[in-house]
């Protein structure tokens, strides 16, 4: 009997023990929420780890990032762009431990947003349920303004060759639209710092961005455009409560780029925005998605936070693109420019 | 000194002179000259006095011209931009904040390859007033 035992526990050793030696090591993979804190501000964004060969590749919001993993260690190095539009890096250095990771962070690289050094953290994302949840609308309205919270603004994404190509003879500023007056549109509008309005009527929500003075509706009784609708920067919005979270589907968009970078968003692009309210009904919380296979391998995430103000103005946006054209004229790039009409939107 | 180490000594150089002129004259124009990712540099900042010879106090973005003596007397014209109306006028700035005429002084980023152009941080007016655009944070 007790040899009996012995064989069977021998069995399950050499059966459990390499299943268990595989779990270990695939312990960093998956999807993770990390979260990161500055000083004054909290970022968060979605790290995918996956194997590579005999080594890994992470995507940081949907954009390609560095990573090294040995044993339970972990240094990931993800890109990104400050206010001012200049790149650096940020390095996160930790390890895992009881199925979550925590280090921390340092900035790399000349910015002018200076960061101080913190802790990070990152949990296994809780996967958003299939089962259709009942609507219970909360009340969104109202004036928000901007915080500097939650997106890391990944730099680097994760673009199709043709997304490629089309980036290599874009010309930062000169083909951007807003520096010419013209709507930059979805993606963009919707995360951009400057405050906006969103005011509720029976079958629509619509917003008012301070940004280019610009508004959009998004219908919440499930309507489809008439087929003479043209695209539109801002596109066709529906929207439907899923628990207390908004979604926001738009399509019909125009072709634009998603900021001022220059990355194309096509016009088969479909943007999913979640909006979601804090206890207190005083913060509101943005995730955008952009699936665009035209243009990226994989949906490029943004995060914004708006905190309810409603004593803040809305400025009136009167855009004069006279500092666009001007110094163009000054330096005798007039030409330069009318040759690449090709290229703009 | 062998001729031949003279050799090999001069070739990194002229290879590093040939890149040089190869990006000066054919890689720089890609780049565009006005845009704030490309032109200015992160790297350096600068703290400049001079007079205000021309305002565009408008959206997407302010600009101004104003004209800096240099250590060596000569007037060198400089391209300050900053960010739109809108962000500003948040923060303080009207039109009549900065008049042609006036004296200002200037802190921001420079431009890249020695262009006469900053980014604009702050302003600090005659009076000691100062106008914050973007401060490091």
């Amino acid at each position: 009997m007790v040899a009996k035992l012995n064989r069977y526990c021998i069995a399950m050793l050499l059966l459990v023990m390499p299943l268990s030696l595989v779990a270990v090591e695939a312990d960093f993979e998956g999807r993770w929420m990390v979260s990161l804190q500055d000083q004054k501000r909290t970022l968060v964004g979605l790290l995918e780890l996956e194997r590579s060969g005999d080594g890994w590749v992470a995507y940081l919001e949907g954009g390609p990032a560095t990573v090294e993993i040995d044993g339970n260690n972990i240094v990931i190095i993800a890109d990104s762009r400050d206010v001012r539009g200049f790149v650096f890096d940020r390095r996160l250095v930790g390890a895992l431990k009881d199925d979550a990771m925590s280090g921390s962070y340092t900035q790399e690289g000349a910015a002018a947003q200076k960061e101080a050094p913190g802790p990070w953290s990152a949990k296994r994302e809780v996967p958003v349920t299939a089962t259709k949840k009942e609507a219970k609308p909360v009340d969104i309205s109202g004036m928000w303004t901007a915080t500097q919270e939650l997106d890391f603004r990944k730099y680097t994404m994760a673009l199709t060759p043709a997304g490629k190509e089309w980036l290599k003879t874009y010309l930062p500023y000169y083909d951007q639209p807003d520096v010419r007056c013209t709507s930059i549109g979805l993606p963009a509008l919707a995360t951009y710092s400057f405050p906006f309005e969103i005011i509720q009527s029976e079958d629509r929500y619509t917003m008012i961005y301070e940004y280019l003075s610009k508004v959009r509706r998004v219908w919440m009784d499930g309507r489809t455009p008439s087929e003479f609708m043209p695209p539109s920067r801002m596109g066709h919005s529906n929207g439907r409560w899923e628990g207390s979270t908004l979604i926001i589907e738009t399509t019909l968009l125009d072709k634009t780029v998603r900021d001022f970078r220059g990355e194309l968003i096509s016009e088969n692009a479909r943007i999913e925005e979640r909006y979601s309210l804090s206890a207190d009904g005083n913060t509101l919380s943005a995730v955008l998605t952009v699936d665009d296979p035209d243009s990226y391998e994989r949906p490029p995430v943004r995060r914004r936070r708006w905190v309810r103000n409603d004593k803040t103005e809305i400025f009136p946006y009167t855009c004069d693109p006279d500092s666009f054209y001007i110094p163009m004229y000054e330096d005798g790039e007039m030409d330069m420019y009318i040759e690449r009409t090709d290229r703009r939107f | 000194m062998p001729p031949a180490k003279d050799i090999h000594r001069t070739r990194p150089v002229f290879d590093w002179v040939l890149i040089a002129t190869i990006f000066v004259c054919f890689v720089r124009p890609a780049f565009g000259h006005h845009s704030f990712t490309a032109e200015f540099t992160a790297e350096k900042t600068a703290t400049l006095t001079g007079t205000v010879t021309q305002v565009w106090f408008r959206n997407p973005h302010v600009r101004f011209l104003f004209a800096v003596t240099s250590a060596d007397g000569e007037e060198e014209v400089w391209d300050a931009r900053g960010s739109p109306v809108v962000w500003l006028a948040r923060k303080g700035w009207t039109r009549n904040s900065i008049k042609v005429g006036d004296t200002v002084t200037m802190y921001g980023f420079l431009g890249r390859d020695g262009r006469k152009m900053l980014s604009i941080m702050t302003v600090t007016l005659e009076d000691g007033t100062v106008l914050i655009d973007r401060v490091p944070e």
